[in-house]
């Protein structure tokens, strides 16, 4: 608190008496800042740094955790590419991040329009709906989600009523990926906070002004909102790409430990952990550890380049 | 200016205390575990796999050990068997395994070769650890290349459980010496009369097709290497998908459905193959009655069937030889811990723990004849080797066995698969 106060009485001190002593001073300062950042430094260096830089040197070693790693070079990748489960995870992981984003974003759009009407209860429903977000990433949930959806549970009678028999999802390598897909949606409370709180910044006049001239809700929507806002769907979009990329607790809930059946739910990191924890081969898994952030890091500048497209950002910072 | 000074000596210094405080926390949190060793008081971390009822029990017989033994205390820690070895593995790499533990036979060579086990013939020859009045030649089951890196606690082999209501209804009759072409005709006669499935999906379990295997002279595992071709397991494989198409087999989602409970006792077929000491379990899930019946033979007399076991086994770095060897001599030899123990790890290993436990419940009643049963027929063979990857390979065996059932992969190229894992299994 002191240094904040002394703060703005410090340029004419420096000025006038000793520039030494104010560099000195600058040097304290800043000796303080990092000294209470340590703890936080420490971490990092220890905690994520570190274990960083080992699985970048395991990616290129065979390493059972027992025997000191031995270099192979690239053979963790030659091997990776031509593993079919490798190829499966894969081919797991791009579908539910394709499928289960956009419909996760749209319901989140779609409710954060109606809670961004004024209303009684208003704060209610947004407490409500952002309640899955806070818990979804418990195991517990994974649990809930297996009963619902296992055979002659909640789920299956109700699509029996339907007409719909298909035994319950989870035991069914054809539908188990969407139960996953159906939990990812049903947290959709965190985009949708972020879209409120972008819907609040749309200037309220342009509605009016397109009213004037006649524009219905949905070109209102397509024409005003969905630009204004556009910041805002950028950034979810990124965000919970990124977060699907990584979906792993749910998968391994689900699937009861085996990312399955048939490896229906083998995402790309359920299969990383058992080629690391239950295989114990720990080069491979961080080759294929490094691979991910190489993906995820390509899918993210995509999405920056294409920003330029339809991302539009006010006047005043361009 | 001096006052500033001063302010500032003070922040860095306040600032310098809240970090080391917080590292200093971090480090007092991160050794804990250690016990004082300063009084002549031991303490040996113990580790098993298994549900409740195995906890409560173990427990039990921890207490009973730190009674007699007032200078050794015992810290428990327990999972179940998935997250058990996951976390075996983690410690061990890290020089930071339980001093004594539950281990199987498809773990002993992995560990050996890694170093991870002591060898407890030393401390059996220097009076810590009793290797007598072990039951059958059980004791065998913890050799590996003339070490002793395990001593079982209890044996058990493989069975056929089935439902008693079912069978009867069905009027087929499990009898010994029948063959698999008659089991497979009782599960016939079982969907045509009750319209149920006769098993729940035989041909995914590792432990029943080795049995299959030692039937026509193979064995599925060898010193270091499968026992047997990609011809043989297709062939299996292609047998077993053709009666999950005919509904002989319990539809493989279904089963997948009732996890954690199993098919059988969920009531979607009316047998299961699994290990003897299992069928406790299936009571208490299922609204029938089970009961165990033989293993199908291929020429009318031999099972294939051997004593399996759980075993005990000490870290090869604990700072405790002496007090584990005597930890674990106490557990396999003392009446009072079998009776405790009953079955629940298989029948009991040593004489005196079998002479000190009677059954009394149907259900141990019903393991215990049958084990007597088969060790009467003389079919018992000895366990085959588990080459270091085995643990991979059966987990391999029923994930590819789980895709052939669901009709995702095709036999002949589940085999394919199982081969190029079990190959990189073997080299890890």
């Amino acid at each position: 608190m002191t240094l904040v106060k002394e703060a703005p009485a410090r340029p004419a001190q420096k000025r006038s008496a000793a520039p030494v002593a104010g560099r000195r001073g600058r040097r304290r300062e800043n000796l303080a800042g990092y000294l209470f950042m340590s703890p936080w430094i420490a971490g990092f260096l220890l905690l994520t740094a570190g274990p960083m830089i080992a699985s970048l040197y395991y990616a290129f070693t065979s390493y059972n955790l027992f025997t000191p790693p031995k270099w192979v070079g690239l053979d963790n990748f030659t091997t990776m590419f031509q593993d079919p489960r490798w190829q499966k995870s894969v081919e797991v992981t791009l579908k539910y991040v394709v499928v289960a984003t956009p419909l996760k974003l749209l319901l989140a759009l779609g409710v954060a329009l109606l809670l961004a009407q004024k209303r009684r209860g208003q704060s209610l429903y947004r407490a409500a709906f952002y309640m899955p977000s806070l818990i979804g990433a418990s195991v517990s949930v994974g649990f809930v989600w297996r009963a619902l959806f296992s055979d002659n549970a909640v789920v299956d009678r109700t699509q029996k009523v339907f007409g719909l028999d298909v035994g319950g999802w989870i035991g069914n390598p054809d539908y188990v990926l969407y139960a996953l897909v159906a939990l990812s949606i049903w947290q959709f409370g965190a985009p949708m906070v972020i879209f409120l709180a972008g819907l609040k910044q749309v200037p309220q006049e342009l509605y009016e002004a397109a009213e004037m001239d006649g524009a219905g809700p949905f070109r209102r929507f397509w024409n005003i909102t969905l630009p204004m806002i556009s910041p805002v769907l950028f950034f979810n979009v990124l965000l919970e790409s990124i977060h699907a990329f990584q979906v792993f607790g749910s998968a391994y809930v689900v699937s009861d430990t085996r990312c399955g059946p048939a490896d229906a739910t083998l995402v790309y990191t359920c299969y990383l952990y058992q080629k690391g924890f239950k295989e114990a081969q720990m080069g491979f898994a961080s080759a294929m550890a490094w691979t991910l952030v190489i993906a995820v890091a390509l899918v993210t500048a995509v999405l920056f380049w294409s920003q330029k497209k339809w991302v539009h950002y006010e006047e005043a910072a361009k | 200016m001096p006052e500033n000074r001063n302010v500032e000596r003070r922040t860095i210094l306040k600032a310098a205390g809240a970090s080391a405080a917080a590292l200093g926390l971090a480090a007092t949190t991160g050794c804990g575990g250690d016990s004082g060793a300063g009084d002549g008081n031991v303490t040996l971390r113990y580790a098993w796999w298994g549900g409740e009822p195995r906890t409560i029990a173990i427990k039990k017989t921890i207490a009973l050990f730190e009674k007699k033994y007032p200078k050794i205390k015992i810290k428990p820690e327990f999972t179940d068997y998935e997250s058990y070895w996951e976390k075996f593995q983690t410690q061990a790499s890290g020089g930071n395994p339980p001093d004594v533990f539950q281990n199987a036979v498809g773990f002993l060579r992995k560990y050996d070769k890694r170093g991870v086990l002591l060898d407890l013939k030393s401390q059996a020859d220097a009076g810590n650890l009793s290797l007598d009045n072990f039951r059958n030649g059980v004791l065998a089951n913890g050799q590996v290349d003339g070490k002793q890196i395990a001593v079982p606690v209890g044996a058990n082999t493989m069975s056929l459980v089935i439902d008693l209501k079912a069978f009867k209804k069905a009027g087929v009759e499990a009898k010994f010496g029948w063959t698999w072409d008659e089991y497979f005709a009782a599960l016939q006669q079982i969907q045509d009369k009750l319209k149920i499935a006769g098993d729940t999906g035989y041909f995914a379990i590792m432990y029943l097709y080795d049995l299959y295997l030692r039937q026509n002279g193979k064995a599925f595992f060898t010193d270091t290497d499968l026992g047997f071709t990609e011809d043989d397991v297709t062939q299996w494989w292609e047998d077993g998908y053709k009666r999950v198409k005919s509904g002989l087999v319990a539809d493989p989602k279904k089963i997948e459905q009732v996890k954690p409970k199993s098919g059988l006792s969920a009531g979607l077929a009316a047998s299961e193959f699994t290990w003897d000491n299992f069928s406790i379990r299936y009571q208490g899930e299922g609204d029938s009655d089970y009961g165990l019946a033989p293993i199908p033979t291929t020429d009318g007399k031999d099972t294939g069937q051997y004593l399996g076991s759980l075993m005990l086994s000490a870290f090869s770095g604990t700072k405790h030889p002496k007090e584990a060897a005597q930890f674990i001599s106490f557990m396999v030899h003392d009446p009072e811990v079998g009776k405790i123990m009953g079955y629940d790890r298989g029948i009991l290993a040593t004489t005196e723990q079998y002479d000190a436990f009677k059954p009394t419940d149907p259900n141990n009643k019903g393991v215990s004849a049958y084990e007597d049963e088969v060790a009467k027929a003389g079919v018992l063979g000895k366990i085959t080797p588990h080459p270091s990857g085995a643990d991979v390979i059966e987990a391999a065996f029923l994930r590819i066995g789980g895709e052939v059932a669901q009709g995702k992969t095709k036999p002949a190229d589940a085999a394919k698969a199982l081969f190029s894992e079990a190959k990189a299994a073997f080299a890890g």
